[in-house]
């Protein structure tokens, strides 16, 4: 497995779970009170820095697993870097599309913060499982 | 992405006829991945003209001896 496609595999383990996590943490308040009473921000910063050093880490790993492959990148690697990269910032457009729309509505700070953090964490998530899709199936581009 | 190719190589016997190369040192050679030359000679990925022309080199035939171009339609 080519290194680039292991760190996409350790974007989607670690960014899955990230996500999960801080669902579970908020989205029972947001059904049970007003967006305003939400504690978001502090779940919101460990998802962030924790999806942030998770994937430091996992690439540490992978890399270390097989060293003389990390170094490793050639053509096929790039241009299913800039495929996979190029659909995955389709979702951090539209969370940033939809944060501005709330901020010109006057929506809740929370629903403001949380378009862009599911922009792109999915747009992340996106972006990884393009790229793996490409390296397991057909990837042309003549 | 996905869209069907009509290129295709016969890298896999020249790898034979050249002595039995393995895919890891033709992958060497050309300076690109094992999976690379795995998906070309798949049929999964078609190289950019530059690399198909270094990979020509290596076994040292004309780069249609390497790749050939169907014209069937599908």
């Amino acid at each position: 497995m080519a290194f680039l496609e292991k760190s996409n595999w350790v974007v989607l383990v670690v960014g899955v779970p990230t996500l999960l996590v801080y669902a579970v943490l908020v989205v029972p308040q947001v059904l049970g009170k007003p967006s305003a009473e939400v504690s978001w921000v502090q779940p919101m910063i460990f998802a962030i820095v924790g999806f942030v050093v998770a994937n430091v880490l996992g690439n540490v790993v992978a890399a270390a697993s097989n060293p003389s492959d990390a170094d490793k990148n050639d053509e096929r690697d790039s241009e299913i870097d800039h495929v996979g990269e190029r659909v995955g910032n389709w979702l951090i457009i539209a969370g940033s599309t939809a944060a501005l729309v709330l901020a010109m509505t006057g929506a809740d700070h929370f629903w403001i913060a949380n378009a862009i953090f599911l922009g792109g964490i999915a747009g992340a998530l996106l972006s990884s499982i393009t790229k793996i899709a490409a390296y397991h199936g057909s990837f042309q581009r003549w | 992405m996905v869209k069907p190719t009509l290129v295709t190589n016969s890298i896999r016997s020249l790898r034979f006829a050249n002595g039995e190369m393995t895919q890891a040192e033709l992958a060497d050679r050309v300076g690109v991945t094992r999976q690379t030359i795995i998906a070309i000679e798949q049929g999964k990925y078609s190289p950019t003209l530059e690399m198909a022309f270094r990979i020509a080199r290596v076994f040292r035939v004309p780069l249609d001896e390497a790749f050939q171009y169907s014209d069937e339609q599908g």
